[in-house]
């Protein structure tokens, strides 16, 4: 029974950790605020500066809430895609689901400018809940071109493959638009790309975090299929799980999360990845029991985490998300693979 | 006599190719199966053994003809209902995991599983049991990843008999495997159909084995030739030889191996 004591620990040290982070968030930032002025400022009483009340509420809170819905959704997101393709390199980023969401938000900005379109002046477009839309309609186009081929092929690698070509693909268009467009427009994408958990008003970020825990706890529902899954396709249907339709709900949930993170915080690269692995590593588990509420809270940290040094406590500026992201979590990778591969020379 | 449990009735396997004429492995199939049986389908390597194995378990459309299952059609049947009638044992190869071996065995029972996914004190009893009869219980805690050949065949069938079905088909169970835990294996099932009652159907490309363990024998031709009986019978018959001699070998019906063919 050591494996569940083990189990309940990382558990506590990760919900800490969580707690602490969150907090973090709260009380830094280039502003120097007092812990005792975030707290009144968020209780909401009276003898605070106005100030810090706006800095709390409207900027640091739903960044704080955004980076951690964020976080459990690509971290359940390439759970979900890395027992779908039974592949430890699969993530949102490399089956080219965010390049569609890209795709969409790119079609939008970027089109307007080729075509001449007056789109609203303002720039400021990921405050237009369409860009959500369109970011999941994008996803859902390439989701639902590998969904195609998928029922073509059968075998689940080569779908991932595929994945990776469309993704391509996708980009190639997304460059195209690119080379094509008015730099204003140009500028505000390539701004988009870099990432930001800070563009997101309270509204909005709260919108985030609800859709992504609602459906977050939906994908729990389906932690006996994953580990039925894990086994391979035959072994699953063999004790009575509809693997077809199975994977495709699944498929449907991780698109679905991949969009909504995209939409509103720009590609976040390596977290979809990384965090899995990170899980199956403290856990020491393949149980979906396990890992699915343990990509949900480590997903959470490592994005709280990443936004905490991208914020630059103390400077003027800030970090673009998507480099701090990328630094920390692609060594994370290659550590975790590297002590697998020693693992298993033992 | 009792009703079979499972019913094989004028089945075609092969495949549909796109655009060409299907390709026939086998034509008209007539057989059953019944409960406290152990049937071996033997061909060599290439007869359609695995393609009739997936058609059984409707991993692949037959050509034509019908399977029952205690009386059911395959047709009619839900993935679920399936699972309720028959384990598995295949070689699909299982990817590096944390899984462990109980881990494993347990996914036998998830056709019983409640919404809550949790396992009863019921099911951790079946899964122990399970474990128990294939011997590695002093195993059950490592990662299936670690463990040998034989190993990972019996949690498989560990597997199998917790998911507790009137049938478990077991595809090359021995392949692969070293001859003492071949016989291990081999005559586990023979007791599972035995004293268990289960009716087991596996295929085998491993002629002393099957003749020595298998109550029936499914007997599978490279050019579509089919013939079953108890092993004796069919040795006795020369069906062996009929099916299985080439140019180079030959089967010695006294010696029951095959034997370079003297000229």
């Amino acid at each position: 029974m050591e494996s569940k004591k083990n189990t309940v620990f990382w558990f506590l040290v990760f919900a800490a950790l969580l707690v602490v982070l969150f907090l973090a968030n709260l009380g830094y930032g280039s502003v120097l605020i007092s812990w005792e002025e975030v707290w009144t400022a968020l209780t909401n009483s009276s003898g605070t500066s106005e100030t810090a009340q706006v800095i709390v509420q409207e900027y640091r809170l739903p960044q704080a809430v955004t980076a951690l819905a964020v976080g459990m959704a690509l971290g359940v997101a390439g759970l979900l895609l890395q027992t779908l393709f039974r592949n430890p390199l699969a993530g949102p980023s490399v089956l080219g689901i965010s390049s569609g969401a890209s795709l969409g938000v790119a079609l939008v900005v970027l089109l307007g400018g080729v075509l001449h379109i007056p789109w609203p002046a303002s720039l400021k477009f990921v405050n237009d809940l369409s860009m959500v839309l369109l970011a999941f309609a994008g996803s859902l186009v390439v989701l639902g071109a590998i969904l195609f081929v998928s029922g073509r092929i059968g075998n689940i690698v080569s779908v991932l493959i595929i994945g990776i070509m469309i993704g391509y693909a996708v980009s190639a268009v997304v460059g195209m638009l690119q080379y094509f467009s008015r730099s204003t427009a140009l500028h505000a994408y390539v701004i988009w790309g870099l990432g930001s958990f800070s563009n997101t008003s309270p509204r909005q970020a709260a919108f985030l975090f609800a859709a992504a825990l609602l459906v977050v706890l939906f994908s729990l529902l389906f932690f006996r299929q994953l580990n039925a899954l894990l086994l391979g396709d035959h072994y699953a249907r063999s004790v009575g799980v509809n693997t077809r339709r199975t994977q495709l709900i699944l498929l449907l949930v991780a698109g679905l999360l991949t969009a909504l993170a995209t939409a509103f915080t720009g590609p976040i690269a390596f977290v979809g990845l990384a965090v899995p692995h990170l899980a199956r590593s403290f856990y020491r588990s393949s149980n979906h029991g396990v890992l699915l509420p343990a990509v949900i809270l480590m997903g959470a940290v490592l994005t709280l985490f990443c936004n905490l040094i991208a914020k630059l406590p103390g400077y003027d500026t800030s970090l673009p998300i998507n480099a701090v992201t990328s630094l920390i979590g692609a060594p994370i990778v290659v550590w975790v693979i590297v002590k697998r591969g020693r693992v298993k020379q033992e | 006599m009792r009703k079979p449990l499972l019913k094989i009735k004028n089945l075609s396997t092969g495949y549909f190719p796109k655009k060409r004429e299907s390709r026939v492995l086998h034509q008209s199939l007539n057989m059953e199966l019944a409960a406290g049986e152990m049937v071996c389908i033997l061909g060599p390597n290439g007869t359609g053994k695995s393609t009739l194995l997936r058609t059984l378990l409707g991993f692949q459309r037959p050509l034509n003809g019908e399977v029952f299952y205690s009386g059911c059609s395959l047709k009619e049947l839900s993935v679920k209902e399936m699972a309720m009638e028959i384990s598995v044992v295949l070689t699909d190869r299982i990817d590096d995991s944390f899984l462990t071996v109980y881990e494993v065995a347990a996914t036998g029972r998830y056709p019983y599983g409640s919404l809550s996914g949790r396992l009863g004190i019921n099911d951790r009893k079946i899964i122990s049991g399970a474990i128990q009869q294939v011997g590695i219980e002093h195993i059950s805690r490592q990662l299936f990843s670690t463990l040998s050949d034989g190993e990972k065949q019996k949690t498989m069938i560990a597997r199998a008999i917790a998911q507790d079905t009137p049938l478990i088909f077991l595809d090359e169970p021995a392949a692969f495997i070293d001859s003492p835990n071949k016989v291990i294996i081999m005559e586990l099932l023979k007791k599972l159909a035995h004293e268990h009652h289960k009716g087991i159907l596996l295929t085998t490309h491993d002629m002393e084995p099957a003749l020595r363990f298998a109550d029936k024998l499914w007997l599978l031709g490279t050019s579509g030739e089919f013939e079953e009986g108890p092993p004796e019978t069919l040795v006795e018959q020369g069906s062996i030889n009929r099916l299985f001699d080439t140019d180079v070998v030959v089967f010695n019906s006294t010696a029951r191996r095959f034997e370079k063919r003297e000229n």
